[in-house]
């Protein structure tokens, strides 16, 4: 994304404060996207509990989503995170899938899951960066 | 019956399968039969922090949908808020034409006709149907926790109050509990927070758990909130005995109310006593 497009992404956002006050990171004594928002240079963009809060209660309508996402390509991922992208990119699942997977299921009563084929997985991420 | 597709996330279909037998068994007292999707994958969820691909895992679960002619029920909140902006962003029609062309190489399409419904969007618009089903009394306290990003962005979501959500709380009355307020009702249960800060995801559930600790059961709609606030109840101090807190699915507790046998809901036997007491 160009400066440009972040700048307009950011074009409403009169640094209120509201998105702060409902984010549980920050009562939880973290910094998250809102920190930015209102001008701090003390945040990570990956410090989210993903409740949608933020968005929810801005009275400008920012696209608070969209802007976290553009500033963690940008950042260095969580281990957590990264782990749930390998799963993903190698699996097509965000947990690894083996065996087990069925056992449990059938030990549940539940019907065989029928997972993504592997070549289907290669064929959604073709000409991912 | 009305039949619909299933889409139990990756958490559930691999790790929760207790909380997809009680949804199947309490959904089809209220007249809805479940399939899985077949060849279902994840939502897109964790790809969308790294690149754009988290569209087209996306539409190719709302494709599966389609091709079976179903609509689709959504377990976690995640799995259901990506669907619906995923959905919504497909109703651009070039952003379509240019996903169907990746689709098309594996014989699918998505035209845009699948409807994406959260258990507890679907419960709520069958409540007479549950209270219909209840056949045994819970005397007991629920408090109940909301499934976060099923209900927001509110433009999308739209089938309860965003900020302040009442369907949960409509659904456990319905089977004639007491739902209790607590502090922490609409707070996060720190589940995906977890994953960038153990530290941080962790406080939060300590935090949620703590505020519920006024009722006899605490109840989820969400992968997610079930792992954090139950599974990870250890991590918190709180493994085991008295100090446990009871976190229960919503089709759980439901079920229960219904007189289902516990283990037809993956509920456990010391869960199943403390909250029947002697009439199990």
């Amino acid at each position: 994304m160009s400066g440009g497009e972040m700048e307009a992404l950011l074009e409403d956002c009169t640094q209120c404060g509201l998105c702060r006050e409902v984010c549980i990171v920050e009562r939880l004594g973290g910094h998250s996207i809102t920190s930015f928002l209102c001008g701090e240079e003390e945040y990570s963009s990956w410090l989210c509990s993903s409740c949608w809060r933020c968005q929810e209660v801005c009275p400008q309508g920012v696209d608070i989503h969209s802007i976290m996402m553009e500033k963690r390509r940008e950042e260095e991922p969580p281990a957590g995170h990264e782990l749930n992208l390998v799963n993903v990119l190698r699996f097509g699942y965000a947990l690894p899938v083996d065996d087990s997977v069925n056992e449990l299921r059938r030990f549940h009563g539940l019907d065989e899951a029928q997972l993504i084929p592997g070549e289907w997985v290669e064929i959604l991420l073709q000409g991912q960066e | 019956m009305r039949t619909m597709g299933l889409f139990p996330g990756c958490l559930v279909l691999q790790r929760m399968p207790q909380y997809e037998k009680a949804t199947k068994r309490v959904l089809r007292e209220v007249g809805v039969h479940l399939e899985n999707i077949p060849d279902a994958a994840c939502c897109g969820a964790p790809l969308e922090s790294f690149n754009d691909k988290w569209l087209h895992f996306a539409a190719y679960n709302l494709s599966l949908a389609e091709r079976m002619g179903r609509d689709m029920v959504t377990l976690c909140g995640n799995c259901t808020n990506v669907l619906l902006r995923a959905r919504a962003a497909l109703d651009d029609t070039s952003l379509r034409s240019e996903v169907n062309e990746t689709l098309d190489k594996i014989g699918l399409h998505y035209d845009g006709r699948v409807e994406v419904r959260h258990l507890v969007q679907l419960l709520v618009e069958h409540l007479d149907e549950l209270r219909e089903k209840v056949s045994r009394e819970l005397p007991i306290k629920v408090a109940v926790t909301h499934p976060c990003q099923a209900l927001r962005p509110s433009e999308l979501a739209r089938f309860d109050d965003p900020l302040k959500p009442q369907a949960m709380r409509r659904i456990v009355e319905a089977i004639g509990a007491d739902v209790v307020d607590y502090d922490a009702e609409h707070d996060c249960c720190g589940s995906t927070l977890y994953l960038a800060d153990e530290r941080l995801g962790l406080e939060a559930g300590r935090r949620k758990l703590d505020s519920a600790g006024v009722a006899d059961v605490l109840v989820d709609a969400c992968g997610n909130c079930q792992l954090l606030l139950d599974r990870f109840q250890g991590l918190l101090g709180k493994s085991s005995g008295p100090g446990k807190l009871a976190v229960l699915t919503l089709p759980q507790l439901l079920g229960l109310a219904m007189g289902i046998d516990a283990d037809d809901l993956g509920v456990g036997p010391a869960t199943t006593r403390a909250l029947l007491g002697s009439s199990v």
